[in-house]
This record gives C-alpha cells, sequence and structure tokens, in this order.
C-alpha cells in the first residue's frame, strides 16, 4: 500500500510536468506560425563559452532587424557546438578552433579570429620565451625562472582545463600532448587565467589576445610575450602576421540556406564589427 | 611523603590547565572570528563593488552587449520563474517524503532505511552532474529543450534531498503526545497533520525551505545545461532564461570587462536571497504557528 502510494506520486508528478511541457510548446508553436514577415522562425546556437557572448551580441542585434526571429544562445564548450549541431539538437553549433579532420562532414564558417599569447606577471622581468623555453616550462624541464633569466623562483604552470579549445590549439602550436603538460594550476577560462597569472608574480599562462590586451590596458598586472619576434597585439592577428590565432567559426551540417544562411550572412558581415571588437576579437575584414 | 606528591602534581597541573582553558578559548575566538571575517569580507566586498553607481534602472533593463551594459531585468524575472518552478515541485513532493519518513521511521522499515540512504547519496552528488542529468532527461528525453522547465526541475531534483532531510527533523520535532492528545479527541489523521504537526514543525520546515532556495539561487553548473544562457525576457516556460548566478559566473569568467555588472549582480542576489531568508523565518514563526491556536 505504502509502495503504491509512492509509485502513484510519482507517476503523477512526472505526469504533470509532461503535460506542463506540452502545454508550453503548443503555444509557443502557434505564436511562430502567426508571424507573416518574410524572416521568421527560432534559430538555437550552442558551443564555445568564448564565442557565445559574442553571438549573444549578433542575435540580440538580428532579433532587432528581424522582429519575428527568436536567437537563442546556448554554452557549454567548442565539442559540445560540433556534437549539438552534428546530432541536429542545435541549428547553429559555435566552436573557437578550426574544424579537424574527423569533422570534415561539418561546414564552418568563420566569424571572427583570436590570438592566443603567452602572458607572464607584470613584476616579472623576463622579456620574450623561445618556442623551446615555453615547451620545457610547461613539460616541467625547466622549473626556476631564473634558467630564463629571470629572478629565483619557481615557476607557477598555469594550464587550461581539458576541453578548452585554447588547450588544444596551444598544445597544437608547440607540438605537445596534454598528458605531457606538468600543471601547477588548471583554469577554465580567458579571465580565471588572466585573474590567476596577475596575482601571482612566478606564473605563466595562456590566454585570448583581445582579453590579455584589454586587461593590460586596465591596468591589470600581467605583460604579454611576443612569438616569434611577432608582438601580440589585435592588428598582427588580424594581418595574420601572428602565429598563434584561431578561428571563431560557426558550425551547421554541410550547407544551409533559409533562416540559419540569413544569420550566417549577417554574422560575417561588417555590420557586426563594433561587437567583435568590442569583445576583443578581430573581424576578419 | 603521599601527601607531597600529590601537592607537587596538583601544582604542576593547574598552571597547565589554566594555559590549556586558555588556548582553547583563543583557538574558539580565532576560529569563530574567521568565519564571522570571511563573511563580513564577503559582504564587504560585494556590498563595497556593487552599490558604486548602482541604480534601480539596472533592476528593470534589459540585458545589453553581453551584461556590460543595461540591466538584469529579464534575468530577474527568469531566476524566479526557475524558483518558482522548482520549490512547486519539490516542496509537494518533499514534504510528502518527509512525513512518510518521519512516521514510518520508528518502526525500522526497510523501503524507509532505503530511502534515506538514497536521498544522503543524491546529496553529495555534485551539481554539475546534476546539470547534465537534467539535460539528458528533461532538455533531451522529455523534449523540454533549455527551458526555465528544465532548470526549475532539476533544480528541484537537487534540492529535494536537503529539503526532505530537515523536513524530518521538523516533524520527529513534534512531540508524540500531540499525536495521542489528537486522537484522544477524535481528530482525523488529516486534520492532525494540518491543524498540529505542520504548523508544529514549520521552524523545521523553514529552514529546509531556506537552505533549498540558498542552493538553488546559488546554482550555476546544474543550470547552464538545463536553463540555458537566453537573456531575452521569458514570455513562457518553455523559454530558455539565464539565472542571475549564470550571468555573474559568465560576466566574471568569459566576458572581457564584465567585472563591475558581475559584482552589481552579485549584491542583488545576495539581497534577494536575505529578503527571502528573512520572508520564510517570519511566514514560519507568525503564519503557521497561529493556526494551532486559531483551532
Amino acid at each position: 500500500m505504502k509502495r503504491f502510494k509512492l509509485s502513484a506520486l510519482v507517476i503523477i508528478s512526472i505526469m504533470s510536468a509532461g503535460l506542463l511541457s506540452a502545454c508550453n510548446q503548443s503555444t509557443a508553436d502557434t505564436s511562430a506560425d502567426n508571424d507573416s514577415s518574410a524572416v521568421t522562425g527560432k534559430l538555437v546556437l550552442a558551443g564555445s563559452s568564448t564565442v557565445a557572448p559574442l553571438a549573444q551580441e549578433i542575435g540580440q542585434r538580428f532579433e532587432q532587424e528581424h522582429p519575428n526571429v527568436r536567437v537563442d544562445v546556448q554554452t557549454g564548450g567548442s565539442s559540445r557546438g560540433i556534437s549539438d549541431a552534428r546530432s541536429g539538437l542545435a541549428d547553429i553549433g559555435m566552436a573557437s578552433r578550426a574544424l579537424k579532420e574527423d569533422e570534415r562532414d561539418l561546414t564552418a564558417h568563420t566569424i571572427a579570429l583570436d590570438g592566443i599569447c603567452v602572458i607572464l606577471h607584470a613584476d616579472n622581468p623576463v622579456e620574450s620565451l623561445s618556442d623551446d623555453q615555453v615547451r620545457a616550462i610547461y613539460r616541467g624541464q625547466l622549473t626556476n625562472w631564473n634558467e630564463v633569466g629571470g629572478q629565483d623562483a619557481p615557476i607557477t604552470v598555469v594550464n587550461k582545463a581539458e576541453g578548452r579549445s585554447t588547450l588544444e590549439l596551444f598544445l597544437h602550436y608547440y607540438g605537445m600532448e596534454s598528458t605531457e603538460v606538468e600543471a601547477s594550476v588548471v583554469i577554465g577560462d580567458n579571465e580565471q587565467g588572466i585573474k590567476t597569472v596577475s596575482t601571482n608574480p612566478a606564473s605563466i599562462g595562456y590566454v585570448s589576445i583581445g582579453a590579455a590586451e584589454f586587461a593590460a590596458e586596465d591596468g591589470v598586472s600581467i605583460k604579454l610575450l611576443p612569438m616569434d619576434g611577432v608582438a601580440p597585439t589585435t592588428q598582427n592577428v588580424r594581418n595574420g602576421s601572428f602565429p598563434l590565432s584561431r578561428p571563431l567559426n560557426l558550425i551547421t551540417q554541410g550547407d544551409v540556406d533559409g533562416l540559419s544562411r540569413t544569420f550566417i550572412d549577417y554574422a560575417q558581415s561588417s555590420e557586426v564589427n563594433d561587437l567583435i571588437t568590442g569583445l576583443y576579437f578581430v573581424p576578419t575584414q | 611523603m603521599l601527601e607531597g606528591q600529590v601537592t607537587i602534581a596538583s601544582i604542576h597541573e593547574r598552571p597547565r590547565a589554566g594555559l590549556l582553558d586558555f588556548l582553547t578559548a583563543l583557538g574558539g575566538w580565532t576560529a569563530s572570528l574567521t568565519v564571522a571575517g570571511a563573511i563580513g569580507w564577503i559582504l564587504f566586498d560585494v556590498f563595497a563593488q556593487g552599490l558604486s553607481n548602482l541604480d534601480w534602472r539596472f533592476l528593470i533593463e534589459p540585458v545589453q552587449r553581453s551584461g556590460r551594459a543595461g540591466g538584469i531585468g529579464p534575468l530577474i524575472v527568469s531566476t524566479g520563474l526557475i524558483l518558482l518552478v522548482c520549490l512547486a515541485a519539490s516542496v509537494p513532493i518533499g514534504l510528502l517524503s518527509a512525513i512518510l519518513l518521519a512516521e514510518f521511521s520508528a518502526q525500522g522499515n526497510r523501503f524507509v532505511a532505503w530511502v534515506r540512504r538514497a536521498l544522503d547519496v543524491l546529496a553529495g552528488v555534485p551539481s554539475i552532474v546534476f546539470g547534465l542529468f537534467g539535460n539528458a532527461l528533461f532538455c533531451i528525453y522529455l523534449g523540454m529543450g533549455f527551458s526555465i522547465l528544465s532548470g526549475g526541475l532539476t533544480l528541484a531534483c537537487m534540492v529535494l534531498p536537503l529539503f526532505i532531510r530537515s523536513a524530518e527533523e521538523g516533524f520527529r520535532s513534534v512531540p508524540g503526545e500531540y499525536r495521542l492528545a489528537g486522537f484522544a479527541l477524535g481528530m482525523s489523521r488529516a486534520r492532525l497533520l494540518f491543524r498540529i504537526q505542520l504548523p508544529e514543525a514549520a521552524p523545521g520546515l523553514a529552514v529546509g525551505l531556506i537552505l533549498s532556495v540558498g542552493r538553488a539561487l546559488a546554482e550555476t553548473a546544474a543550470l547552464i545545461f538545463t536553463s540555458g544562457y537566453v537573456t531575452r525576457m521569458p514570455s513562457s516556460l518553455a523559454d530558455s532564461g539565464r539565472s542571475l548566478s549564470v550571468h555573474i559566473y559568465d560576466l566574471a569568467m568569459n566576458v572581457p570587462g564584465g567585472g563591475p555588472n558581475a559584482y552589481k549582480t552579485a549584491l542583488v542576489l545576495v539581497v534577494l536571497l536575505v529578503f527571502i531568508n528573512f520572508v520564510t523565518t517570519w511566514i514560519a514563526k507568525h503564519g503557521l504557528h497561529k493556526r494551532i491556536l486559531s483551532l
């Protein structure tokens, strides 16, 4: 009897939840059907947390120009963007990296560029590091700043968490495997990386140039290291001379038309350049 | 000789005991000051950084430029709706489960023991796991998508163990004599529950509710994958809506220059939490307790 009551309760609650959602979905559908203008419907974007704020702002402006369109942006990482675009859970995926070999079934549309640079604390006397030195530091073979011309202090290696495209790009550029990295601190996002390095004078990390440039201009105690003698600036990312950069992509299943096409064309147009530079990324044109 | 030994021992012991007392007291004071200091520091930091150029329009305006401009109006609405869905699902289920657990636990019921163990395990599950579970069950399998409903129901699963445990304590704190007296007066079981046991257990229920609301409002990981990231004003429970905590996380971590508005949002969240605590405690004290007298 007791058992029966409890299971009845569970079934009723699940059923009422299902009913509620069904009701809400039907109202959403009819409101979409009633729209009469040329471009209507709902777009779902999902993926990279780096691209998400940009896509969200582009979506907001797109909604203003097409009042019968709704652009919903969800986050969760580049890998999620790829898988949601492939499974159809999202109309458009977002990834802050180029497509890999096994993702050639999908199509990437670049909307902006982002450069990655190595950052140190502003008080660190080291002015540049060679690729070999960076590699040795991240492999744990170089453990003290005095080995590369700095003060006598053990190096705090700040690394990105697994699954972050910044990590993948960094490892790819330096030709390392993620298992080789001997990290002291593992962080998630750019801002967290900047905060970690700016509060530890003996640390080394790597983040988006746009975010680092903004933080450095804002007085945060970090410094951006040049790479192969090329200064880490957004200008050098745009003109292609900075070696470590990545594309911010919208991902679709093959070529698309309709609403998705209109949105991607809009996101690639110069009409959104101010939004791109506002988030310290680099427009493609 | 014996007497002498005792005297020496007691002489040696007294200052030691005094030192021990002193150290214990010092430790106790240091520990409690550290706790109070940490809370004070957090509140001071949030208020100092959040109050600078905060004006009321921040509370109603839509989000602009990823949160660096505009306000948090739609997010307050979304957060409120997520919380309502969460409470609407968790309070009835939680109350009924707590009553069952409190009523039948004394008899050493094996089913009750099993439920209790399941709740303890559930209480220790990290919130990101609830997020992924909610995403798989509500968003994908039940087809609710990224929506306030998915987020609220996921939070309900998350706070249920917490709420049930405190509510159960509340019901168990009702003296057994009340029950016997009630039956002796010929009260029905339902009447006894609603008129005596529920009002008497109200303080415990309030604690459970406050803990649940606090955990729900603070939740980020479980909501990113369920109620989502959309900053538009929600028009129904089927819409995706970003909660205040997700907004703080995103501003602090993903948006360069989002710091000042992250602090303002944090201030709003803290004030909201304190307000809800106050109201819940007040209702538990004055609202439910009076029902016994008006019997």
